[in-house]
């Protein structure tokens, strides 16, 4: 065996090992970093993760997006909003005219949908957990993206994940999708720093909601007594441990938690939506049948939108405020590109 | 007739010795089957789980579970008539239930530190025995009462509820810890993963452990283990209330030891293997059938083929210890001074509102039927449902009684009446149940975050399950001085499932508390 000396060992172990620390530390970057768009790859399709600013979609014509790389017209909306009787073909229509599952999901990733599986006392019709049909047709669309792994998962305040994941309807619909519901185990809870936390800069949360390489936040849009409604920033809630202990200036710390989870996707399921008693419901006639889902990477946007089904606007849900006030995103639906599709 | 088979040497030498059927290996087979079958049900005893026997199986074969509730309860329960065959089939078979059946028979005998009792070890003296029949008689008379409190020594409850509330929490938390250290290691999280989904199946994972109940349930059946250290088989020779009432039909039991004098030596063997110390050199060392599990240690201890197993139709002769008219007078007295004691404690304490009960318990009807088996605690997805420890409650010693803190009443969860094998808990359809009330919250305005700080908070109003909620929030106002919305409990719409309480995010005791109501749980 060939003797080497120690300078070259050192140079052979150090230099792949100081690639992968080079590669590490950019990767954490990219994932605390509030508003740090990355240079788009040449391949084509932006990171998921990076958010363009709200300033460039300003200055800019509403029918230009800073995520797309192109300036042309044709380029993927902001933000999408499908209308019609099939909650399938409402997800199907709403990515397409964002850019595709495609420019969040790249072969091979591990993916993580985060519904909101709230309670496990109703049926979807009630409204009080996101619809089942909504949940699959992304699972689907990850896997037909070339996802090795789409799980779905969220933690109930009342009855068990198991029962509430059935009752939901979630549990069948993901399975028959070819997805997996995960059972959100006490063994995967860590502190984790939030750098970009104004309120709260360390909490318990889910650390495979961090590590997974897509976040998928799939709310229904519901009322809620304290935050006004509960949508994509107060659905991140059910990634984290001692829930109760947010509530004290619910608002900002949800935006400061968003900006840990920078999920790539938001889905405001509003195919029903719960106009009152909510969160838990139980009650079919505070129910409306909206018929709706709406799509942005613009988790503050998507949260904006889903604002005005509720006759209400986006000034008047704090949690969205204070994202907005945070640079995750802009209130201002007037001036991005909105696509409004009707599905039939 | 059951006879010694004839002792074959082992005829090649060393390596394997040749597998003879003895009647001690095969009682010892039957002894794993049944504990296996028992923990079987024990695992699969949870909320939405299937068992492809009845859950309850070893509640409906105990007699003493089985028909003490029919006697308390007034009122028949059919399933429970299995508890009459464990009795008749005594009276073919003696106490077989102990040596064969018993989970804690079979615990027992795995836990004895040593196989045979010492050289000059001596019986305790006889009248020890009697014990178990003043046990059993106080059970008995108290059951006519309507009073079980004693029935916490039933050997099948003893074992399930150690299991639920002592043994499976505390090993699953160390499940749990295995877990996490196992997934903070990198390439071991595949492993972590897959442990977690297995343990999950069987053990309640993620679910507090109640430290108070796990350390007196623990403490309980371990003395009962350690007891094995002073007698092998203390429990079942001294205190088994079972034992004692199988113990009693087995005097007449139709197949019994016996001895043939003409072969008999006299060495004893067969007394110092007998656990239970059912043979005496005073009687010729013949067993005494309410005493003898059948375990038949004696007939392969016995060098001379002098004992066998057969039939006998004349009842065994009465022993010093057995019950007298005496004993059971003194059990009658001793009964009327605790039942007097019992009525009296909630008095003494009277400034307790009591435990909650859990849905549909209605006040004494459920004291009269509750076996305190633990089945109810085992099923509850929440864990909120512990054994009662308290002293306001000392006739309810270990019923079931709801600590919010610990876990709440699911309200998509009916499975504590469908588990329960007495009736004490009605099956209650979801709907029903939904609208059992159990107790009403009451704030407590001084700890209280809005109340007490002007701080926003709404979780318990958030967390209140029913559509039209029991908590609602008034007041409030926006700019200078504006003052907090305040949680205001809607008594007429309460439940008590505490789901509030358990979630009130105020450290220690919670701000909003659920109190029994006053008298009885019903629908």
């Amino acid at each position: 065996m060939q003797r080497i000396s120690r300078r070259e060992w050192l140079r052979r172990i150090g230099l792949p090992f100081l690639g992968a620390f080079g590669a590490v530390v950019v990767a954490c970057r990219s994932r605390v970093s509030p508003v740090a768009p990355e240079p788009t790859p040449s391949t084509g399709a932006p990171a998921a993760t990076s958010t363009p600013p709200p300033a460039a979609a300003t200055a800019t014509s509403a029918a230009t997006t800073a995520a797309s790389p192109s300036p042309a017209a044709a380029g993927p909306a902001y933000l999408a909003v499908a209308r019609g009787s099939s909650p399938t073909a409402n997800v199907e229509a709403a990515l397409r005219a964002i850019g595709g599952i495609e420019r969040f999901v790249q072969p091979g990733n591990d993916v993580i949908v985060k519904p909101n599986i709230c309670v496990a006392y109703h049926t979807p019709e009630y409204a009080a957990t996101t619809n089942p049909e909504v949940v699959a047709a992304l699972v689907r669309l990850c896997l037909g993206a070339g996802a090795r792994r789409v799980r779905v998962m969220d933690q109930p305040f009342g009855g068990t994940a198991e029962e509430a994941y059935n009752r939901s309807g979630i549990a069948g619909a993901v399975q028959s999708a070819g997805g997996e519901m995960e059972i959100m185990a006490g063994m995967k809870f860590a502190s984790v720093a939030i750098p970009g936390g104004q309120d709260i800069t360390e909490w318990p949360v889910y650390r495979d909601a961090l590590d997974a390489d897509v976040l998928i936040n799939v709310p229904i849009a519901k009322t809620h007594d304290l935050a006004v409604l509960t949508l994509g920033m107060k659905n991140l809630m059910g990634l984290i441990e001692d829930r109760g202990g947010l509530h004290p200036n619910l608002a900002q710390r949800l935006a400061d938690l968003t900006t840990l989870f920078r999920p790539a996707l938001t889905v405001v399921d509003a195919t029903r939506i719960l106009v009152a008693n909510g969160p838990s419901g139980g009650n079919l006639e505070d129910v409306r049948q909206t018929q709706t889902v709406i799509a942005s990477h613009d988790i503050v946007a998507a949260d904006a939108y889903a604002a005005t089904l509720f006759g209400l606007t986006a000034a008047d849900i704090p949690a969205t405020r204070a994202g907005a006030a945070m640079g995750l995103g802009t209130l201002d639906l007037a001036v991005i590109r909105i696509e409004e599709i009707s599905t039939g | 007739m059951i006879e010694n088979l004839p002792r074959r040497r082992s005829v090649a030498k060393g390596r394997r010795r040749q597998r003879v059927f003895t009647w001690v290996r095969l009682r010892r087979l039957v002894q794993v089957l049944s504990l296996l079958l028992f923990l079987y049900l024990l695992l699969a005893t949870k909320r939405g789980g299937v068992t492809y026997l009845p859950h309850d199986l070893f509640f409906r074969l105990d007699p003493l579970a089985a028909l003490t509730p029919m006697i308390a309860g007034r009122q028949w329960v059919a399933p429970l008539a299995l508890g009459l065959s464990i009795p008749i089939l005594a009276l073919l078979l003696g106490r077989f239930w102990c040596g064969w059946l018993c989970p804690l028979g079979t615990l027992i005998d795995w836990t004895r530190l040593r196989r045979r009792p010492r050289r000059d070890e001596r019986d305790l003296p006889p009248a020890w025995r009697g014990l178990k029949h003043a046990v059993l008689l106080t059970i008995l008379l108290a059951a006519l009462l309507g009073n079980l409190t004693l029935l916490f020594l039933d050997p099948v409850t003893l074992v399930f509820r150690s299991a639920t509330v002592a043994v499976l929490p505390p090993l699953a938390a160390l499940v749990g810890r295995i877990d996490e250290a196992l997934y903070r290691i990198g390439p071991l999280q595949g492993t972590a993963e897959q442990l977690d989904s297995i343990a999950r199946r069987g053990l309640p994972l993620d679910q507090p452990v109640v430290w108070q109940a796990a350390i007196a349930l623990a403490a309980m059946i371990l003395s009962v283990f350690a007891l094995n250290a002073v007698r092998t088989r203390f429990w079942c020779r001294y205190v088994c209330p079972l034992g004692a009432g199988l113990g009693l039909v087995s005097k007449i039991a139709w197949l019994r030891q016996s001895v043939d004098a003409t072969a008999c030596s006299s060495c004893a063997l067969c007394a110092g293997a007998c656990p239970t110390g059912a043979i005496s050199e005073r009687r010729g060392f013949v067993a005494d059938p309410a005493e003898c599990t059948l375990c038949m240690n004696c007939l392969q201890a016995c060098h001379r083929g002098a004992i066998s197993f057969h039939g006998h139709l004349t009842p065994a002769p009465w022993e010093s210890y057995d019950p007298s008219r005496r004993a059971a007078l003194g059990a009658i007295g001793a009964l009327a001074v605790g039942a007097g004691l019992i009525a009296v404690a909630p008095r003494v304490l009277s400034d307790a509102t009591g435990p909650i009960r859990p849905p549909g318990a209605g006040g004494d009807d459920f004291l009269d039927r509750c076996i305190r088996c633990g089945e109810c605690m085992k099923v509850c997805p929440t864990r909120g449902l512990q054994p009662s420890l308290s002293f306001s409650d000392i006739g309810g010693f270990l019923t079931p009684a709801l600590v919010p803190r610990t876990g709440y009443c699911d309200f998509s969860c009916n499975a504590c009446g469908y588990a329960c094998p007495t009736g004490a808990l009605p099956p209650l359809s979801l709907d029903k149940k939904q609208r059992a009330v159990l107790g009403t919250a009451h704030i407590d305005q001084s700890r209280c975050r809005p109340w007490s700080q002007n701080v926003d908070c709404m979780v318990c109003q958030e967390m209140c399950p029913l559509t039209d909620k029991a908590i609602l929030l008034e007041g409030g106002g926006k700019g200078v001085g504006k003052r907090a919305k305040r949680p205001r409990v809607v008594t007429d719409r309460c439940i008590g499932c505490g789901t509030c309480e358990y979630h009130c995010p105020v450290q220690g005791k919670a701000a909003i508390r659920v109190r029994r109501l006053g008298r009885g749980n019903g629908v």
